[in-house]
């Protein structure tokens, strides 16, 4: 992927969203002002301060969009977003990536201190950030999250984990996917990655649940 | 007669309660009780704080799972972000903690700078309440101030003179936890009135009745503060209850639970009442592809009067 290509794919949808003007012209100011003074403080305020500027309001997605974005990554989907989720994961892209470790330092530390919104941009941004394998290990905090969109944002349509996970990590997004309801056939990746570990997990996982009268989850018997 | 039965249907507006201290009962509770929003101002733990991550990770949660746990209920949680006064007596600590607010201040849901003001009435307190009100001002946010137990009167007038040097509108600072002897000088000046409903320490709601009597409900708001002490969640819709009992008007009690609360905390930008009209369960950004935020196989509600747990 090339992130040049992205970023401008992502502006482009902005721009197609109604009365987006006065936000696509104050993103533009901001990359403007951050690219003569990349100072991380301003990274920070436009990153938080989004939903003011660009609104919260579904995004529409053109087909011929989802398909130009998913031809630039595969895998990766905005469908159901949000202008200000589309909007913060288009200015993570952004950020100067020549420097790695001021890279990883600057976004781990939007990770510290996120609200719940944030959070969830933060984690559908993975797919289409520099340095993929510096992310592994917030990405398994990700799953640990207990909050429902959190774990979304990288359980659901998020070529992410199925790409970076050991089959360790990868197992537990299964079964955590299953033990909080998600809709598992939205996991990227779910067949590709069986294995006879898990196998063996959700057969015992199966049995328990009989053992106290539960029902098993939807789709469980296709992973067995 | 029970509580409950005289103000079905109304809807409050808890704006000031520490609901990290509390537990899912109490969400409950609240929620039953007709309890839509709440704020959740930063405060002191009960015990200090040692390092500045604690403080980052405790600001995060109130705009995070604090505000997941209080969506599960169909509750909105805002909440206002500051260093307490306890805590600015740690000067090293209060600094670091200066430095790391405006990354939360401008978050979604932040409707104010708060808790902030006096309670020994030290100079590091006086110093890091001045900081906090340039901080608020440059902002836009409103300033939820806690006046002191101690020395309460002299404190809380002190509190007013410094927001004024400061420049802020009284419009844009609510005065928090008043009693019999702050309240005039707080009307009087053009500040909103919080009063805390808070069993011992604090009002009482018999007396708050009286109050609303005396004054009216203009610039006045009520609010429970329950937190780790001995306190009730449920102070604001008993208190409407109560103030109903002694011929109070729905529309003044409408005043001080519930709008006064949503016009002074507007100002923020961060909360309307069409928002607050609208129930919870309808605003897609809180959702994922249609879903809702009662997962986790956790049930909407457990049945207490049963023995059996399943």
């Amino acid at each position: 992927m090339t992130i040049l290509a992205m970023s401008q794919t992502l502006l482009y949808l902005l721009e197609q969203q109604p009365d987006s003007a006065a936000a696509v012209q104050y993103l533009r100011q901001q990359t403007d002002q951050l690219q003569i003074d990349p100072k991380p403080a301003l990274f920070y305020r436009v990153f938080t301060a989004m939903p003011r500027y660009v609104g919260k309001q579904m995004i529409d997605l053109p087909p011929d969009m989802a398909f130009a974005i998913e031809r630039i990554r595969p895998g990766f989907s905005v469908s159901g977003w949000t202008r200000d989720r589309l909007a913060r994961v288009w200015w993570l892209l952004q950020l100067p990536a020549d420097d790695e470790e001021r890279y990883v330092n600057t976004i781990s530390q939007l990770f510290k201190g996120a609200e719940l919104n944030e959070l969830v941009a933060l984690y559908s941004a993975l797919p289409v950030l520099s340095y993929p394998t510096r992310w592994r290990f917030l990405a398994t905090e990700g799953i640990r999250n207990n909050i429902a969109d959190v774990q979304s944002a990288i359980m659901l349509h998020n070529p992410y984990p199925a790409e970076q996970f050991d089959e360790a990590a990868w197992n537990q997004l299964i079964l955590k996917a299953f033990f909080t309801d998600k809709d598992i056939t939205q996991i990227t990746g779910l067949h590709d990655r069986k294995n006879a570990r898990l196998t063996q997990t959700l057969t015992d996982y199966a049995a328990e649940r009989q053992a106290a009268g539960r029902a098993l989850p939807p789709h469980m018997e296709e992973l067995l | 007669m029970n509580f409950m039965d005289s103000i079905r249907g109304m809807s409050f507006f808890d704006m000031h309660v520490h609901m990290t201290s509390r537990t899912t009962d109490d969400y409950q509770a609240m929620a039953d009780a007709g309890v839509v929003a709440m704020i959740e101002p930063a405060f002191w733990l009960g015990q200090p704080r040692t390092g500045v991550d604690s403080f980052r990770d405790y600001f995060a949660s109130l705009v995070g799972w604090e505000r997941f746990r209080a969506s599960q209920f169909g509750i909105r949680h805002y909440c206002t972000i500051g260093l307490n006064s306890k805590e600015a007596n740690q000067e090293e600590l209060a600094e670091q903690v200066m430095e790391i607010l405006p990354q939360f201040i401008y978050k979604e849901g932040v409707v104010g700078v708060g808790e902030i003001g006096f309670d020994d009435q030290t100079p590091a307190e006086e110093k890091y309440y001045r900081a906090q009100l340039d901080l608020a001002k440059e902002a836009g946010l409103p300033v939820q101030i806690h006046t002191p137990h101690r020395d309460k009167k002299q404190g809380t007038s002190r509190s007013m003179d410094i927001a004024i040097e400061h420049g802020l509108d009284p419009g844009m600072v609510i005065v928090d936890h008043n009693n019999e002897e702050t309240v005039r000088e707080t009307l009087d000046r053009g500040f909103w009135a919080g009063f805390t409903i808070y069993p011992f320490t604090k009002m009482g709601n018999e007396r708050m009745v009286e109050i609303v009597k005396q004054y009216g409900p203009e610039r006045i708001m009520i609010n429970s503060a329950a937190d780790w002490g001995i306190s009730d969640p449920l102070a604001v819709p008993k208190t409407a209850a109560l103030m109903k009992q002694h011929g109070i008007s729905d529309e003044a009690i409408r005043l001080v639970t519930f709008t006064n609360a949503v016009t002074a905390f507007a100002q923020s930008g961060q909360l309307s009442l069409d928002e607050l009209s609208q129930p919870l369960g309808i605003d897609q950004s809180q959702r994922f592809n249609g879903s809702s935020v009662l997962r986790g196989g956790q049930a909407p509600r457990v049945d207490k009067e049963s023995t059996i747990i399943k």
